[in-house]
């Protein structure tokens, strides 16, 4: 028995269940596949505050965005069948799915493909020994099933993945002893890495793995300098005393299927099939959305299925042509939304950008060590209007995707403008009523209240903080600055939590004021974060 | 090493605590979750030994791709523990390229 739907997904992740949830609301008869227990592909993983603006779910955490989705789908009548893992994509949209030891086949009018990526490794001596994971590996075991991946880790990669898990993994508990990426600049944006930096963990551009060391599991890793042509140089060896390695060295297309099909393969990234806007394959009615069609991120992922969807709808017309337009059209603004930007992927490894869209110069600082110097960051004159009394401090400074500083501030303190790649500029003559609102809503964790001179020697300064032990009111401290080393002793003057902060807490320390501009993380007197 | 607290997640979901055996060795987990994690919080690095040269694999992807991570599970061979829910009582045991006994590889 062959069981029919309009629309036949291949994948639970983001992707996958945007291009379902919109197929279903159109009307569409929709089943999605997925072979894992559970639903939401990587989201359920992704604990910290995405980027985009408000339609992009922007300073939104992923394990939430997660939830939503899942409750949409149910709410559209979408059919989730889990633990199913799709064998095969034939001739007429034919679908091979091994369900409970089981094969059964199924036919779509429509099928899309949204089957993400698989992670990267590079090989180094040892690459094999338990103790070396994947990134992704990481994320599963500690914020999934809360299991520690490591006591003491290095990070090989500075795209953001690196950057974001190695957050994570400090958010954990575990202890990183450095990120490295082979490249001479940070990959990721400047905001994921100065969060990391000022904890405290060094940053090693041009470094790549020599040897992770252990028999039977890693005890240590050797890294060392790279020359021009990524080759280790003699001499600039380092070694690290680690029991775990995590590889965040990008991601790969899992177009298996696509080209089992026999959609026309391109490269672009990894083999991936050629598509039309609406993300069709040269096999009509075969879709590809989110990471298999390129590699992207999840707000994007969720973009790209949607329109594939409204593809699926409109070739087999469960919509009309005026609402169809409309509605790709609305799409596609969202999407070039998040295509721009230094990051993008036209500007993907290009070393030759040195100025902001707006002609400030990039800090070469922050590419390569992951925090600004307080110079660089002075002729950012748009970030601080140094206004007397309590007023937002911003460090944000590469054009990225990113806008909800703006939305934040009811006061008008922050303007981003249209387009949401701009550098957010403070307004000089607005008021900051130290609502905090901005600290907590910057995903990148970028904005500071800072109060210059509280007129008894000292500065205040609010920062985002997201570690355990929760800090106390009038205990005291150790300042640290960009690159996470101590400058002074802190005093701890307020913690303030709010529903709408979603674990983000607003942590105001107090210290002398000639610190004011360099103090920017917290660390308690007591071990242990 | 299990997290016992954390900034942004209140609370792990877990099913109820279970014994199972990793080579005779009685351990315990959380009833649902993946094999290999439980084997992770208890300080298990090794899952297998390949076939040919010997050498040690543990888990790697965590997401049932890499097949790193099989191990002998209630007598069958090949299982991915990253993926397979723990159950009481289960007997988990280290692959030897795709026996259980060591010197079958000999």
């Amino acid at each position: 028995m062959i069981k029919h739907y309009d629309l036949i997904v291949v994948g639970a992740g983001p992707a996958g269940l945007s291009a379902a949830i919109k197929a279903a609301n159109c009307g569409m008869h929709v089943i999605v596949f997925d072979e894992n227990q559970r639903p939401g592909g990587q989201l359920f993983k992704q604990i910290h505050k995405f980027f985009g603006s408000k339609e992009h779910k922007a300073k939104i955490r992923g394990i939430r965005i997660g939830e939503e989705l899942l409750a949409e789908a149910e709410k559209a009548g979408v059919e989730v069948s889990l633990n199913s893992i799709v064998l095969g994509l034939y001739n007429l949209k034919g679908v091979s799915v091994m369900r409970n030891n089981q094969v059964e086949h199924f036919r779509g009018e429509n099928v899309i493909i949204a089957t993400g990526a698989s992670e990267n490794v590079v090989p180094f001596e040892g690459w094999t020994t338990p103790g070396v994971i994947g990134a992704g590996a990481a994320q599963t075991m500690m914020n999934l099933h809360g299991v520690m991946p490591g006591k003491r880790i290095l990070m090989v990669g500075t795209g953001n993945v690196g950057l974001v898990v190695s957050f994570q993994l400090l958010q954990a508990g575990c202890e990183v002893a450095a990120v490295i990426d082979a490249a001479p600049r940070v990959g990721g944006y400047g905001v994921h890495a100065a969060k990391v930096a000022r904890t405290g963990v060094p940053f090693y551009l041009s470094h790549t793995v020599v040897k992770a060391e252990g028999g039977d599991h890693v005890t240590g890793v050797t890294i060392a300098e790279v020359d021009s042509h990524f080759k280790p140089i003699p001499g600039t060896e380092k070694h690290f005393d680690v029991d775990t390695v995590c590889m965040a060295v990008g991601l790969s297309p899992m177009s298996q299927l696509t080209r089992m099909a026999g959609c026309k393969m391109i490269d672009n990234g990894g083999a991936v099939p050629e598509k039309n806007e609406y993300g069709e394959t040269s096999i009509p009615g075969v879709f590809v959305a989110g990471d298999v069609a390129g590699i992207e991120e999840a707000s994007s992922a969720m973009i790209t299925g949607r329109i594939a969807a409204l593809g699926a709808a409109g070739r087999s017309g469960f919509i009309s042509d005026a609402e169809f337009t409309k509605q790709y059209e609305a799409c596609v603004n969202s999407l070039n939304q998040l295509r721009q930007g230094m990051f993008c992927k036209a500007n993907k490894g290009r070393t030759d950008i040195l100025t902001t869209d707006e002609g400030y110069p990039l800090s070469m600082s922050l590419l390569t060590k992951g925090y600004m110097t307080e110079e660089e960051l002075a002729k950012f004159t748009n970030l601080n209007a140094h206004q007397t009394g309590v007023h937002p401090v911003i460090e944000c400074t590469q054009n990225i995707p990113c806008n909800p500083c703006q939305e934040a501030c009811k006061f008008g303190c922050i303007s981003v403008g249209t387009n949401i790649t701009n550098l957010p500029g403070v307004v000089a003559e607005s008021k900051c009523t130290g609502c905090g609102m901005c600290v907590a809503n910057c995903p990148g964790q970028a904005i500071f209240l800072v109060n210059e001179d509280t007129g008894d020697g000292f500065a205040t300064i609010t920062l985002p903080y997201e570690f355990l032990p929760t800090p106390q009111a009038g205990e005291k401290g150790t300042a640290l600055n960009r690159s996470g080393a101590a400058v002074c002793e802190a005093e701890v003057v307020s913690v303030r939590t709010n529903k709408s902060f979603d674990h983000t807490m607003l942590l105001t320390i107090k210290v002398p004021k000639a610190y004011a501009a360099e103090a920017r993380f917290y660390k308690p007197e007591k071990e242990g974060k | 090493m299990r997290i016992e607290q954390h900034p942004i997640l209140d609370t792990f979901e877990k099913g109820r605590q279970v014994r199972f055996t990793y080579d005779g060795r009685e351990l315990t987990g959380y009833e649902g979750e993946p094999i290999a994690e439980a084997l992770h919080a208890a300080g298990v690095m090794v899952h297998r030994y390949t076939t040919k040269k010997h050498e040690p694999r543990g888990m790697f992807c965590a997401i049932g791709r890499c097949t790193d991570c099989v191990m002998i599970v209630n007598g069958k061979s090949n299982i991915r523990t990253c993926i397979t829910p723990l159950e009481e009582g289960m007997v988990v045991e280290t692959q030897y390229g795709n026996s259980s006994r060591e010197d079958a590889q000999k």
